[in-house]
């Protein structure tokens, strides 16, 4: 086994970060050991990479599942639990029930989602991580790690499509 | 009732028609001497809310006396006083719309009973109430001495922020039920009196069990002067007022 | 589209100076406008960063009325009860509930335009829309708070919350009370959220450019947030679930507030067209509050004239002068039906809203809710000039509040109990809606300091989408499905 280097080449624009990505899997990476950093939202289609896989929206309609049950268990549940009869209403009403059951859904749907961009994303994580300030800048950066003998061919190769730097990638405090 | 299978409709607890105890007003014998309305608010520790409040119409009555003058002076004429304090509906409109159960129904007297504690003031019962009956407590008014020594022991003293109204004077219910109890019997007709039932001098006002066709309250009901307080709203309210008689 | 059609893509910043048609297209939308994201980087921090006399000065006098016209009157209010305002028997309402709905209508502002807009893509949203959302955050702010101000015992509150407790009492679900404390707690969780999410990338960037406190506190705030791909798929996907969600969250908030009157036994509430009805106000009012807000942001703040464009404007008062006529249909139509309907108590209550000792309201409100917008608005000129559209948001919004004063207290007068009618006269509502305005201010105010107020890559984003290119003679501006 050779030794792994990390690196993190800087790109003015979404073109050619592209294309270093086409060029680094032609030096023989693998998707896994590639990752691109950006500013503004690039899209899995515009770098050719493969999707993304999200847990977003399984987590959302599970948060919906829950915040029905929790709904259900206002609705129904409580007036169970300790039932009060008022205005001539039945003790479980239909109308209003279906308002309690909507309000909990979404708000079950809306929590998880947001939740789930923290559990996916590992948000908060203050640790220190590679990055450069310029992305937020708009430059493109792609952060690869490379075996150490394909690191002179990889670098070559990225400056040809014009990086605008390429350095080890150094974990700092962001 | 017809039972139906629709889990909404199958409650069975919804009140027949009768309910438990009424009232029945004589406006043909209201002199509008306004003596119920003391009575009341002696029993039932009602504070005194100030000239200032009162002209503003926070009195904290929980029976009014109204009356209207007909027609243009100087053919004017008055109409028959009206008593009107909480009519205790059986389907009552302020109970649902109470985000906490302070409104309730009791299902023992099939009243409408206001929980002083749980209240938080929303005031949506006093809103929601077609009759106007329920009075707030707009401030913890000042009862000076001695005038404490006169509270009645069996009646909360209600704070700043809660909402209250007539109550069948149930402290004079439940006591006549206890009696009754002890004594091995059912509480008789015309053993319970409201304040201001037994206040008013004109005995103008009777109360007593309505789902007993017998009893004072029933046949004065069905007397057939009789009308109910907007009843076209359906609140089935238990206070019968009696109108157009000699 | 082809190659050779391509005459001008902003992305990359190729100027073709001499074309008239492109340079006034250049100048027109902010999204065939590009620069740098460098630039409007600095551009948007300095625009936070940068803090005037006359800022300051403000700031202090709200702080100042927050501090004794909101908490001070609240306080007394407490300690003496309702009675300090002007609430009697039979008005148990006024205007705290009528400021009450009045913000929750300003909060619908915020999801209309970054929710409503972002699922139809219109693109002029993308410079507002967080400074659209804050508006949602804060008037919901100020809404919750004039409930508090409204509770007779705001002190045992915490009695609404569905939890299990020493009492054995749950809440009444039966109570449209109880709906709209979920509904209002849902949509306040769901709009910060919603506001939170498009930030992250943002505060990311200010804690890149920043030292100091702001560092620290940038720092916090974003998360640890690099942009990878990954990162940007998760915000992208909830974004968008958020749009959508939120939509019909948005709209059952003012219907169950509309169900709060609706459900109601009074004359001229138990309207069955209260829910639509109230949600057309709420964005009549909400839409006008944008334009307030955006007019002042642009004049006071550094560079906004960049990205807050007379196009802005131009669309905002397309959009106010429809919801203006939708909102005349749906005010004619309940008034039609309650005035054919001839119940004698709903018969006098109309009357009394017209020819009652406060019929300059509903006057008033129907000139500068209907008459003024239907007769200024289609004009181009006027919708393009600030502050013209300034004045007609002013107006709507006096109105719409004047609307929300009429339904409640001067409706609460008239009931089926003639001995009981009474007018109401507020008493510390006053104060205490002028301090709700003055905290909104405040935090509006403090915000537009402590978080970049335009989203700087939505920007970006969209300024990657257009294109100009020609079809026939014409130039026309096309833009690119990037999401």
């Amino acid at each position: 086994m050779s030794e792994i280097v990390s690196l993190l080449a800087v790109f003015p624009d979404i073109d050619p970060a592209a294309q270093a990505v086409d060029e680094l899997r032609r030096c023989g990476l693998e998707d896994g050991d590639i990752n691109v950093i950006s500013g503004i939202p690039v899209t899995e289609a515009m770098l050719g990479r493969p999707r993304q896989w999200s847990n977003v929206p399984r987590l959302a309609l599970g948060g919906a599942v829950a915040g029905f049950l929790i709904g259900m268990f206002f609705a129904f549940g409580t007036p169970t639990l300790y039932p009060i009869y008022v205005g001539g209403q039945p003790l479980y009403p239909g109308a209003p029930s279906v308002v309690v059951l909507f309000e909990m859904t979404m708000l079950g749907m809306l929590v998880a989602t947001f939740l789930g961009v923290f559990l996916d994303s590992r948000f908060p994580s203050y640790r220190p991580k590679e990055y450069v300030p310029q992305i937020s800048d708009g430059k493109v950066a792609i952060l690869f790690r490379c075996p150490i003998e394909k690191q002179e061919r990889a670098i070559q190769a990225l400056f040809a499509l014009g990086a605008e730097s390429i350095q080890p990638a150094e974990a700092q405090v962001l | 009732m017809t039972e139906y299978k629709i889990p909404e409709f199958s409650a069975n607890w919804a009140e027949e028609d009768k309910g438990k105890w009424g009232l029945v007003v004589d406006q043909d014998l209201c002199t509008g001497c306004q003596a119920c309305v003391t009575a009341c608010a002696m029993e039932n520790n009602i504070p005194w809310v100030g000239e200032a409040d009162a002209a503003y119409g926070r009195a904290m009555h929980w029976i009014r006396i109204e009356r209207f003058w007909e027609g243009e002076y100087p053919n004017v004429r008055a109409t028959p006083f009206q008593p009107v304090m909480c009519q205790q509906c059986g389907e009552a409109p302020c109970e649902p719309v109470c985000p906490v159960f302070a409104s309730v129904h009791s299902q023992v007297e099939k009243i409408n009973i206001q929980v002083y504690n749980r209240c938080v003031g929303t005031r949506f019962c006093a809103n929601n109430c077609p009759y106007i009956a329920r009075t707030f407590n707009w401030r913890d008014y000042e009862r000076p001495e001695p005038l404490p020594n006169q509270l009645n022991p069996d009646v909360t003293v209600r704070r700043r922020g809660v909402m209250e109204k007539c109550t069948f004077c149930i402290q004079r219910i439940k006591r006549a039920e206890d009696r009754a109890k002890a004594e091995g019997r059912e509480v008789y007709d015309g053993e319970i009196e409201p304040a201001c039932v037994q206040a008013c001098p004109a005995e103008a006002l009777t109360f007593g069990r309505i789902d007993d066709p017998e009893s004072q309250v029933s046949k004065k009901a069905k007397s057939g002067r009789g009308v109910k307080l907007l009843e076209d709203l359906g609140t089935v309210p238990r206070v019968t007022y009696l109108k157009g008689g000699a | 589209m082809s190659e050779q059609k391509t005459l001008y893509s902003p992305s990359s910043s190729v100027a073709h100076s001499g074309d008239d048609e492109l340079e006034h297209l250049r100048r027109e939308h902010l999204m065939l406008d590009p620069r740098p994201r460098g630039e409007m980087n600095a551009m948007v921090m300095e625009a936070m960063l940068t803090t005037s006399w006359k800022f300051k000065l403000v700031f202090a006098f709200m702080a100042l009325v927050v501090i004794v016209c909101l908490f001070g009157v609240w306080g007394y209010l407490i300690a003496e009860g309702i009675g300090v305002a002007g609430l009697t028997n039979p008005v148990y309402w006024g205007i705290f509930l009528v400021n009450t709905v009045f913000w929750i209508g300003i909060s619908h502002a915020g999801t209309f335009v970054s929710a409503l807009l972002r699922v139809f893509k219109a693109e002029f949203r993308r410079p507002f829309t967080r400074a659209a959302e804050l508006l949602t955050t804060f008037g919901l702010v100020q809404a919750g708070l004039s409930i508090f101000f409204h509770m007779g015992r705001v002190w045992v509150s915490y009695w609404l919350f569905p939890y299990p407790n020493e009492r054995q009492l749950w809440p009444n679900f039966h109570s449209a009370l109880s709906w709209d404390f979920l509904a209002i707690n849902t949509y306040l969780l769901a709009s910060t959220m919603y506001l939170f999410l498009p930030l992250i990338p943002d505060l990311a960037m200010a804690r890149d450019r920043s030292t100091g406190w702001r560092k620290v506190f940038y720092r916090i705030l974003s998360l640890g947030f690099r942009g990878t791909e990954g990162e940007w798929t998760h915000l992208r996907i909830a974004m968008n679930i958020f749009a959508f969600a939120i939509l019909p969250v948005m709209f059952s908030v003012h219907t169950i507030v509309s169900w709060d009157f609706a459900t109601a036994m009074r004359p001229g509430w138990n309207s069955t067209i209260f829910g639509p009805y109230f949600v057309i106000g709420a964005l009549q009012s909400g839409l006008a509050a944008v334009a307030m807000v955006l007019v002042i942001v642009r004049s006071t703040m550094k560079h906004m004239t960049y990205f807050i464009r007379e196009e802005v404007f131009d669309a905002l008062g397309k959009l106010m002068l429809v919801i203006s006529m939708a909102w005349a249909y749906f005010f004619f139509n309940d008034y039609m039906v309650q005035w054919y309907g001839g119940d004698q108590f709903t018969e006098k209550l109309l009357h009394f809203h017209e020819a009652g000792p406060l019929g300059w309201m509903w006057f008033a409100m129907l000139i500068f809710n209907v008459a003024i917008p239907w007769l200024t608005l289609w004009n181009r000129k006027i919708r393009r000039n600030p502050w013209a559209l300034f004045a007609i948001g002013l107006g709507v919004n006096v109105a719409m509040w004047l609307e929300r004063y009429i339904i409640i207290p001067l409706s609460l007068t008239i009931n089926f109990m003639p001995f009981t009618w009474r007018m109401y006269v507020p008493g510390v509502e006053v104060p205490l809606g002028i301090g709700t305005l003055a905290f909104f201010i405040l935090l509006y105010m403090a915000a537009s300091k402590l978080i970049p107020l335009v989203p700087v890559w939505e920007v970006q984003e969209g300024q990657l989408a257009h294109t100009v290119r020609r079809v026939g003679k014409e130039v026309v501006v096309s833009v690119a499905e990037m999401e």
